[in-house]
């Protein structure tokens, strides 16, 4: 029997793989299945069936696949409650969890938006962009966990995916493989099928206790000489936040056979333990024995700067520039560096270098329209916002647009314009603290003392982190004579930035006052 | 680029009707005008630190897992939405049938 095409089916479902067509590869393969009376024993021939077992195995895990380099969705209880921490406080730049001073940092809060641990916010961002380690429970609640929605997962193995719900989008009638019901002994003596399977229980029904057995069984079997079985081990120790055990496996599996992935993965378990420091260090021998690639280097730039080390970020996403011009990572953050160093017409050669690869989304051209109206080229500013605009994918991304067209508004002087477009950023974010504090300050400049004050203290509330709402609070107390809430406020904003010189001078001014008193 | 640290004002003599608001007086030869020269008659200067606006913000972009972990994530929420027919299968336990 053959299917369309006159082709043989096992071939067909071969070549819907290999053109990625998983779901039709995934339903030949289940024609297939069906023939032989449904059972799972396989003997130990090799045949039809266990091949269309096999692909199928691997295309519903292809499905969902996400290279575990980059996942690392962190939950609250992990980041609260972490006993890995080695020292108490740690010295300055040797921890992920202190931003720490900006040693040949680059641009300060005056000028560069900040996230809400201190850092300044990249040009690109991953599954495992730490947004810094909060410290308090309250901030760890309200850190947006989820690439989506905004609510946090409560513990690593909460998020919506990770319940195992990839089969609800791959197989609706059920489970392809029933794993209560799997002799992972029987499997872990055939390699083979043992690696497909592997990855499925990893990736697809993220059962990662199901995966570690079987990872144990076939790596006994394997007498401890396959060094992908010792790397998968470490990958289910990671996931269960064992991390020490996690560094064993890697490292023994490095002695083995020397790979950049396991480079890699080695280089997550040392991040996640807060050692950036060894992690560069791995990085930069890996870098002896494999010269000149660019996941490694991309590595120690990311490093750089989630320590807040701008200036060494930026040299090293140049080197990533000058090994592979596509990285589109690379071409993001330092764009960004450059816009946010009074640089917008070379950051605009960068984003437009995006824009010739083919990138094509909300992000990209809200950045191409910023650097346009900096870069005083008016004529693509609106046309870009505009694209940016058609292409936004949710609300959030809208609000976004709108409250940089509103900044684009105050630029041309045009303050209507600005206050719709402020509104408009609430009417799609109503969380939008930055568009609160702006607001404000138009409507003080019309006069509207009590409605600026009301949004500066939503704005103040939403977004404790940032220096802009206290100062307005501040400076607004101060012009009505409350010098006491003006103290109060000018404090906060120090403590925000401390290195912002208007709020330095308030407080002079406020403490002299006092003085007199 | 969002302007340098405050405001400097500089306190002039006034033209004589006071508030903004009012409609400038015209341009008469003779009898009420004033010669005005900006910069004569200066009596104060004022740094008075302005209102700061919060700055433009460039949007990361995404990178290929998060855009696919997205997708993911979507099609979980889609495909949880309408009441199952199907029982949802669970880590353990899973329908007998196949």
């Amino acid at each position: 029997p053959s299917g369309e095409m006159g082709l043989e089916p096992l071939f067909q479902a071969w070549s819907y793989f290999r053109r990625r067509k998983f779901r039709e590869c995934a339903d030949v393969c289940s024609q297939l299945l069906e023939r032989p009376p449904g059972e799972q024993e396989l003997d130990s021939e090799y045949t039809v069936f266990q091949a269309a077992w096999n692909l199928k195995t691997r295309a519903l895990t292809e499905v969902v696949y996400v290279d575990e380099i980059d996942m690392d969705q962190e939950g609250i209880a992990e980041m609260i409650l972490d006993e890995n921490a080695i020292a108490q406080v740690a010295r300055p730049g040797t921890s992920l969890k202190l931003p720490g001073t900006s040693q040949g940092g680059g641009p300060s809060p005056a000028v560069r938006p900040v996230t809400q641990s201190g850092r300044p916010i990249t040009g690109f961002v991953r599954p495992s962009t730490q947004s810094g380690r909060p410290s308090t429970m309250e901030q760890a609640i309200r850190t947006p966990r989820t690439a989506l929605t905004a609510r946090p997962i409560t513990s690593a193995s909460g998020g919506y995916v990770r319940l195992g719900t990839a089969s609800m989008i791959t197989n609706p009638d059920g489970p392809f493989i029933n794993l209560s019901r799997l002799n992972l002994t029987k499997y872990a003596q055939k390699p083979k099928l043992a690696k497909a399977l592997f990855e499925y229980i990893f990736h697809h029904e993220n059962d990662v206790k199901n995966a570690l057995d079987l990872a144990a069984l076939a790596t006994e079997h394997a007498q401890f000489k396959d060094w992908w079985w010792k790397v998968q081990i470490g990958k289910c120790y990671y996931r269960l936040g064992l991390y020490r055990e996690a560094e064993k496996q890697f490292k023994s599996a490095l002695k083995q056979q020397d790979m950049v992935d396991t480079i890699l993965y080695l280089a997550k378990v040392y991040l996640r333990l807060d050692q950036p420091v060894t992690a560069l260090n791995l990085f930069k021998q890996g870098l002896e024995r494999f010269p000149g690639e660019v996941t490694l280097i991309c590595g120690i730039a990311r490093i750089y700067e989630e320590m807040n080390n701008i200036s060494s970020a930026a040299e090293y996403y140049k080197d990533v520039l000058k090994q592979d011009n596509t990285h589109v990572e690379a071409i993001a953050c330092i764009g960004s560096n450059h816009f946010y160093s009074d640089q917008p017409e070379i950051a605009l050669r960068f984003y437009r270098r995006l824009l010739q690869m083919g990138v094509y989304n909300c992000q990209l051209f809200n950045n191409l329209g910023l650097c346009c109206f900096y870069a005083q080229q008016y004529d693509m500013t609106l046309s870009s916002f505009e694209r940016a605009l058609f292409l936004a994918e949710n609300e959030e991304e809208t609000a976004d647009v709108w409250y940089n067209l509103g900044h684009v508004a105050v630029g041309i002087g045009d303050l209507n314009l600005a206050y719709q477009c402020f509104k408009l950023t609430l009417v799609n974010n109503n969380d939008y603290a930055e568009a609160y504090n702006n607001l404000a300050v138009l409507e003080m400049r019309k006069g509207h003392t009590e409605q600026a004050r009301a949004l500066l203290q939503t704005a103040s509330s939403l977004a404790p982190h940032m220096y802009e709402p206290h100062f307005n609070v501040a400076i607004l107390s101060e012009k009505v004579g409350d010098l006491q809430r003006s103290y109060t406020a000018a404090q906060k904003s120090e403590e925000a930035f401390p290195g912002h010189v208007d709020t330095q001078q308030l407080l002079k001014q406020l403490k002299e006052h006092f003085a007199m008193l | 680029m969002p302007e340098g640290t405050g405001a400097l004002r500089e306190v002039l003599p006034k033209q004589g009707t006071g508030g903004e608001h009012r409609p400038a007086l015209p341009a008469q030869p003779a009898a009420r005008s004033r010669p005005f020269s900006p910069f004569a008659g200066q009596l104060s200067v004022e740094d008075t630190a302005a209102m700061v606006l919060c700055k433009p913000k460039i949007l990361p972009l995404k990178s290929v897992s998060l855009e696919k972990l997205e997708k993911l994530q979507r099609a979980a929420l889609e495909a949880a939405q309408p009441p199952e027919e199907a029982p949802p299968p669970s880590a353990g336990a899973a329908p007998p049938r196949q």
